[in-house]
């Protein structure tokens, strides 16, 4: 029994190696110069160099207007991220519940439509989308980069099977208490979602800061940069044989994936909820 | 489609609550899908300027194409295999940390870390660490006799890709076995512990049946996954090199349409893949209901 | 009555975030609209690293120099990503003021009507004197039209040439090669200390397109794209097979190194000093003074005496300027002194020096002569010289429609021959046939 449980251990950390190595990697050799890293390569073990990549990458702008600093870009993603969170659940929320709870005609067409947004991922459909944004004049805007990511309807589906879950009684015992549906909304509902509202944001916070093609097509004013842009700049000029500050490049990779990561870990909990739920 | 028994039957009310979505779908969804529907019939112009109804030559060109028809097979392949090699490692691992007491949940955090990575960002470490200049994967390669260069060999690029894609997976994966696993009741344990002697039969005869439905609905998300969401990732590692072997289906989308300005094309290739991810959604579907019986 | 008040918040809530929208778009439109102060213009470009602060520095330069204008110039990507950027935000009127398009993009956007607005007719309208052969030979006519009137102002002009590192080729005994055949004879001497010969950057551009203007071959008809809408591609000929069948020979035989289709990976091998010879652009000159840690010279393009003898100039590469159509009078003013300073022949130097990329103007390369520089640094002439030697029928340049496509193809071909997974015929062949498929497209599209 013993023999075996040392070999599950082993197992899982060799998984565990398997994930963890790349950015282990990335995260010791920004700690070294730029020098040393073209002459050795990238490094197992955490340098002399401590953390001044990571105070270039947030600090120094990249771009010809000084704003697309790493500070710039982590808060546009942080934007990015909450924004399509909060509106993606706000609108979700508010769907399912008048799916579910109110009669109303044409349901089923409704219900369709929605549906319907599952079958053509933004990539697809890229070019359109943007003549639209851009018609509506939405062009570097965070109106223009999150409302349109918004039109999947992944959480409103979620909402409604949660919705559905929850006992008659509770409607009707809200009914003779004579609570009107926007009372009945706010204070059954809404508080009786609030787990499931805090896996979703986990999910949604994830998927928003990492959006990569419709950043870069929707903006052309360096302040609105977000740090997934960022890495895609470090490429362009690692693709035109031009030597990047090594350091800071992996420095702003590893930036960019430390807050997501982090949401992940900290609400460990909520985030298997959330990913289990929302891919249902 | 609302199944509660007791509902409100106010009349504007529902209106307001469904409003927002059903404005933002139609504006930047529905919209722009016609569009692209419409355009797939049309020969235009980079820039706009002028459009002709050409019926369907987009889709003839396509479907002569034997560029198309190889980004098609190589896409199937991709997702196959990204699918099998992910849901196979993610289920050992899952296996284990089920196993295991101790740690289970330290383990399960470093597990799934991973899946907050952005795909750009795993395509560019990626790109670091089998770099030719400073990579120690190519190093270590290298001293194995393996002269890794995914910008010139087919096999050395897709097999990157399938690692990649792999890696960024795995999490996802592990998370619905483990899910799956704990969900199988101790009293089925224990009764399967009584009745087969050794753990791997116990696990093929009892454990892996049960987690059957879970696999089979994880297929599908893993297949929509290798489809869609790898996107960045080749963007960032492959750009669909060497000689178009590692371009998928959504890739040569935004070639074609995108950095090639050619609308019409790129709009039926749309059509095509909605097409394709509208028989998946029905294979979905399909299982579910299936599901249900068990 | 608590129904009508919550009903009431509601609609509130609703209003707020609907006027949230609203105001947010006319904020943003205002920003651009309400230009009271100096005029302001977008320069959409494609130079990365140091290129790119080249150019952020000459912007700074404008707008300090005078109050009227301001420039601010935007990094797209690639190439191919900004004049995707500029395409999508023409379509729907967002397009910025100033776009560089490269070589291959030319015909999308000159044969567009309405598109782009002449840098000749901007320049005469807003009362500075134009005249088309103060630019070198070589770049005058590249992004004109039919009849000779200057669309596109050329900005960041180069050509290819050979890289050689001094040092491994004086240890092989060899000078750098002027034809193929010698370099056959050099890559074999090279191979015996232990080095491959060569490698090349950019396959379309160095292998087709400038193979040809080299030994001024046609490569399709209608005048090379300059005098119609070109309908045949004429990659598939006899020479270019020629060609091709020595490169894929030198392959096996350890004389050409390929290290994919990405620009860097084939310069880095050169600058890692795996291979003696790079034919780069003579726009690399700047990057490589920075990163190469050896001394290297630069020559013209080698050309294979059994095609032609008495080899003439190759093409204007790089990009150009182009003043997007549909804005402001006050706009395209601020275009055209900015236009007017880039051209200037202090300004030109001073790019030419920076990055390699070769002055526009004779009266820059007379300065540049004059101030002593080609004696101090004799390789950073040799693309200007590349481009003033004679030229020929076929050398003035080519227009063709959706060329990106088919340089792509070209890309996608080239990495099967050099994998082994094509034969030279069937190569060309391929890119015969895409390449011929995207000109009949584009040619429907032109009306």
């Amino acid at each position: 029994m013993n023999r075996s449980h040392w070999l599950d251990h082993t197992i899982l950390w060799v998984g565990i190696l398997f994930l963890l190595t790349p950015v282990w990697l990335l995260i010791a050799s920004s700690t070294h110069s730029t020098q040393t890293i073209l002459q050795e390569g990238l490094q197992f073990l955490p340098g002399s160099e401590g953390f001044a990549a990571y105070k270039t990458a947030l600090t120094k702008a990249t771009g010809f207007t000084d704003t697309a600093t790493g500070y710039r870009m982590l808060l546009n993603s942080t934007i990015m991220g909450l924004g399509f969170a909060i509106g993606k659940i706000l609108i979700s929320m508010m769907a399912a519940y008048a799916l579910v709870y109110f009669r109303i005609p044409f349901a089923g067409f409704l219900f369709w439509i929605i549906f319907s947004t599952l079958l053509l991922p933004l990539e697809v459909r890229i070019v359109p989308s943007y003549d639209v944004v851009s018609q509506l004049g939405l062009l570097n805007s965070y109106t223009g980069l999150i409302v349109p990511l918004i039109a999947s309807a992944t959480a409103t589906f979620y909402f409604q099977q949660f919705y559905k879950t929850i006992p008659n009684e509770l409607l009707e015992a809200a009914q003779l208490d004579n609570a009107g549906p926007f009372r009945f909304f706010f204070d059954i509902l809404v508080p009786l979602s609030r787990t499931m509202i805090a896996a979703m944001f986990i999910i949604m916070f994830v998927v928003g800061w990492n959006q990569y093609l419709w950043p870069i097509m929707m903006t052309t004013e360096e302040s609105y940069y977000t740090i997934i842009m960022g890495i895609k700049n470090i490429l362009s000029v690692i693709r035109e044989s031009r030597v990047p500050d090594f350091n800071v490049a992996f420095a702003l990779v590893v930036l960019s994936l430390v807050p997501p990561v982090a949401v992940v870990i900290i609400f460990q909990r909520w985030f298997i909820q959330g990913l289990v739920e929302s891919e249902k | 489609m609302s199944n509660k028994r007791v509902q409100f039957s106010h009349s504007a009310i529902p209106y307001l609550f469904i409003a927002p979505q059903m404005l933002i779908i139609l504006i930047f969804f529905i919209w722009p899908a016609l569009q692209a529907f419409y355009l797939s019939f049309m020969l235009e112009d980079p820039w706009g300027l002028s459009r002709e109804f050409v019926g369907l030559r987009n889709y003839l060109y396509l479907f002569k194409s034997s560029e198309y028809l190889s980004t098609f097979l190589f896409t199937i392949f991709y997702s196959a295999m990204v699918a099998g090699l992910s849901l196979g490692l993610a289920l050992v691992l899952a296996v284990k940390a089920n196993a295991v007491i101790r740690f289970q949940s330290t383990y399960r955090v470093l597990l799934t870390w991973v899946y907050a990575v952005a795909p750009a960002v795993a395509g560019i470490t990626a790109y670091f660490i089998f770099n030719r200049h400073i990579g120690v994967m190519y190093d270590l390669l290298l001293s194995m006799g393996w002269d890794f260069s995914p910008e010139t060999n087919a096999f050395d690029a897709t097999a990157l890709l399938i690692l990649v894609s792999v890696w960024k997976q795995v999490p996802v994966n592990f998370v619905f076995f483990l899910a799956g696993l704990q969900g199988i009741s101790k009293a089925v344990r224990e009764a399967a512990a009584l009745d087969c002697a050794s753990p791997s039969r116990r696990f093929w005869t009892i454990t892996f049946p049960l987690l059957a439905p879970t696999t089979f609905f994880l297929l599908v998300i893993n297949l929509t996954y290798a489809f869609f969401e790898t996107f960045g990732l080749i963007d960032t590692l492959t750009r669909g090199a060497p000689g178009g072997a590692t371009t998928t289906l959504v890739y040569k989308v935004y070639q074609d349409g995108f950095l090639g300005a050619d609308l019409g094309l790129s709009s039926a290739q749309s059509v095509v893949l909605m097409a394709l991810v509208l028989s998946l959604t029905f294979f979905q579907f399909r299982f579910i209901e299936r599901k249900v019986h068990y | 009555m608590n129904k009508m008040i919550q009903a009431i918040i509601a609609g509130v809530v609703v209003i707020a975030a609907i006027a949230f929208f609203v105001v947010n778009n006319l904020s943003n439109n205002s920003a651009t609209t309400e230009a009271s102060g100096p005029v302001e213009v977008q320069w959409w470009h494609a130079m990365g690293g140091s290129l790119g602060e080249t150019v952020n520095a000459m912007a700074e330069e404008f707008n300090a120099s005078q109050s009227d204008f301001i420039v601010t110039p935007i990094f797209k990507g690639s190439y191919e990503e900004t004049i995707t950027a500029g395409i999508s935000a023409f379509r729907s009127g967002e397009a910025p003021h100033i776009i560089q398009i490269f070589d291959a993009g030319a015909a999308t956007i000159i044969n567009a009507k309405g598109a782009a607005k002449s840098v000749e007719d901007i320049m005469t309208e807003n009362g500075y004197d134009f005249d088309i052969t103060d630019y070198i030979q070589g770049v005058r006519y590249f992004y004109a039209d039919a009849n000779d009137k200057m669309i596109g102002m050329p900005f960041n002009s180069s050509t290819p040439v050979l890289y050689y590192n001094k040092a491994i080729l004086d240890e092989a005994g060899v000078t750098p090669p002027k034809t193929w055949e010698e370099f056959e004879m050099t890559a074999e001497k090279l191979k015996a200390q232990g080095h491959i010969a060569l490698s090349q950057s950019h396959t379309p551009w160095i292998f087709f397109e400038n193979f040809h203007s080299r030994h001024n071959l046609q490569i399709a008809d209608k005048d090379n794209g300059f005098s119609g809408l070109p309908t045949e591609l004429m990659y598939n000929n006899p020479e270019l097979t020629m060609h091709f069948e020595h490169v894929k020979e030198w392959k096996d035989k350890g004389y050409y190194g390929y290290y994919g289709k990405a620009w860097g990976d084939n310069q880095n091998a050169f600058v890692a000093q795996d291979v003696a010879m790079w034919i780069g652009s003579s726009g690399s000159f700047g990057g490589l003074k920075q990163s190469a840690q050896f001394d290297f010279g630069t020559t013209y393009l080698p050309y294979w005496n059994s095609v032609n003898s008495n080899p003439g100039t190759t093409f204007i590469g790089g990009a150009a300027l182009f003043a997007m159509a549909g804005h402001t009078d006050a706009e395209y003013k601020a275009v055209a002194a900015f236009f007017d300073y880039l051209t200037k022949a202090e300004t030109q130097y001073f790019w030419h020096e920076q990055t390699g990329y070769v002055p526009i103007t004779n009266a820059a390369y007379e300065l540049a002569k004059k101030d002593g520089y080609y004696a101090a640094n004799p390789d950073a002439e040799v693309g200007i010289q590349q481009l003033s030697l004679h030229g020929s029928e076929w050398t003035k340049g080519y227009r063709m429609g959706f060329y990106v496509q088919t340089r792509e193809s070209i890309y996608r071909e080239m990495d099967r021959l050099m994998a082994g997974e094509t034969t030279v015929a069937d190569m060309l062949k391929a890119i015969e046939t895409d390449g011929n498929r995207n000109l009949e497209r584009f040619a429907e599209t032109v009306k």
